[in-house]
């Protein structure tokens, strides 16, 4: 027997969006077809596979760059939730001085400072220049996703605290049992928005040499070198982005009001 | 001012850093042009992105379709691709398109190109900023302004626009501060900013964690100072009975 809910939640993927699809599709169908007829799309064509690769790579590197950013995050913002003076301070350090660095200055920071192999033992690792972007990016991520998680423990109630330690749970309990079960709820939509502003950045990787998308565009236009192809190729740069981070802002926002309860 | 140079470039020798180009007066020079650029870039595209901000936040708001919607499609295509490659779809397809068409006679150099990029891009986010703004300001306020027989623009500007001003302006602030870190994307345009400027030092001499601590301290002292005409703007601007 189905139970009828009072509550009538948004769906995720309301019917309107249906019609935008398939005008989309039709759309793509119909650049496709036209392609055969024209030199610019037809190159576009020939490209679109080295474009689809080089954005890949961005997409490697803004996923590597979220996770060992989250990582590094988490733990630096526990360092500044910590009693203990001598974990605070630097970890506030850490989480300024990251935050408030241009992208831009430290990925060179990370490309030029650090070396392009590294020795372990007898042996030499090669330490690649997309690794050193990764970095790059992960060290202000690190420093966002600890500010996410000290704003998300900030907005429970203390009176939630007063409450369980009434009921005489230790530091470490309230924090297992009570508290970071709602945060991971509120960090989540600050969370999606920061990896969006991250797969942004890594534009940023082309400006090092990192054989990127926006690299290959180059690469592209230069070869080719039509204007028509140069004007649709830098503007299918702007649609790709598009099309990879609006679907995630849009679920943000859903998210945001999903959970807005507070 | 050399002695004081000579002396910290010893002094920071001791934890075995090579400061020696600030005593060179040409790689000095091209770091204070640099550093200036980087100030002028900021000024200007401050004032820019704030008056962009406006307009489209008068877009977004006007209530009418054919504008609201427009803006809408330009401040979501903003916000969700990068600056970079904006950057250069205005500066290598739009300067492109702009130099065949007038030949040699463009106007626009790179520097007004990023000027005119980055205050559009922050003009999105103050525009959103200034929407949420204008959206909380009560609708009794706005009622008792148009029965005191105020007009749409006077309504806009002497009784929306300064109430929201003062709502958003933390959130402005925070933009603000995200744009002075973004004007070093200049220097991948080959604007002689403070970055473009140590690029240049540092692949002559070698230096680049001297460097990088420089520009790390010039920036953090640039968003530290706007961080600081933010505070006291906000303590100035403040009105009894909002915000706290």
């Amino acid at each position: 027997m189905a139970i009828d809910s009072s509550v009538v939640l948004p769906r995720a993927w309301p019917r309107r969006h249906i019609g935008k699809l398939l005008l989309g599709m039709g759309a793509l169908c119909g650049l496709v077809y036209f392609a055969q007829h024209s030199p610019v799309l037809k190159a576009l064509l020939q490209w679109s596979p080295a474009l689809a690769a080089g954005f890949g790579q961005n997409i490697l590197i803004s996923l590597l760059a979220i996770g060992s950013g989250s990582v590094a995050g988490l733990l630096v913002g526990a360092m500044v939730l910590s009693p203990l003076r001598l974990l605070r301070w630097p970890a506030r350090l850490w989480v300024q001085v990251f935050r408030n660095a241009p992208w831009l200055v430290l990925i060179y920071f990370t490309t030029y400072v650090f070396p392009f192999e590294i020795r372990i033992g007898s042996t030499y690792v090669a330490f690649p220049d997309w690794v050193k972007v990764t970095l790059g990016l992960a060290l202000p991520a690190s420093a966002n996703v600890a500010e996410i998680f000290r704003g998300a423990i900030a907005s429970i109630p203390s009176t939630q605290w007063e409450a369980a330690r009434s009921l005489a749970f230790s530091r470490g309990q309230i924090f297992r049992s009570i508290i970071l079960p709602q945060c991971f709820k509120r960090m989540l939509p600050p969370w999606m928005n920061l990896y969006a502003v991250i797969t942004m950045g890594t534009a940023l990787a082309s400006l090092v040499g990192v054989h990127d998308v926006i690299d290959t565009a180059q690469i592209a236009s230069n070869t080719v070198n039509q204007t028509g192809f140069t004007v649709v190729i830098y503007l299918s740069l702007l649609v790709l982005f598009f099309a990879y981070c609006y679907p995630i802002s849009r679920f943000t926002q859903y998210l945001e009001r999903r959970y807005a309860f507070y | 001012m050399t002695h004081w140079l000579e002396a910290f470039v010893h002094w920071s020798a001791g934890f075995g850093l090579n400061y020696n180009f600030l005593v060179d007066a040409y790689q000095r020079g091209t770091l204070q042009q640099g550093a200036l650029t980087t100030l002028l870039l900021c000024l200007l595209t401050i004032v820019g992105s704030l008056l962009a901000g406006v307009g489209l936040a008068a877009m977004l708001t006007s209530g009418k379709p054919w504008l609201a919607g427009p803006a809408r499609v330009f401040v979501e295509v903003t916000r969700n691709t990068p600056t970079l490659v904006q950057l250069y779809c205005a500066f290598l397809v739009l300067n492109m398109l702009l130099t065949q068409a007038v030949g040699a006679a463009n106007p626009l150099t790179p520097f007004a190109w990023v000027v005119i990029v980055i205050s559009l891009h922050k003009g999105a986010f103050h525009a959103e900023a200034l929407r949420a703004g204008i959206e909380a300001v009560p609708t009794v306020t706005m009622e008792a302004a148009s029965s005191l027989a105020f007009n749409n623009r006077q309504l806009l500007w002497s009784v929306q626009l300064p109430l929201a001003l003062r709502f958003a302006l933390p959130a402005l602030i925070n933009n603000l501060i995200d744009l002075v870190k973004m004007t070093a994307v200049a220097s991948a345009i080959a604007v002689g900013d403070i970055t473009y400027a140590a690029i240049m030092i540092w692949t002559q001499s070698d230096n680049v964690l001297e460097l990088m601590i420089l520009i790390l301290g010039f920036f953090g002292l640039l968003s530290f100072t706007v961080n600081c005409v933010g505070r006291w703007l906000e303590a100035r601007l403040r009105m009894p009975g909002y915000g706290h």
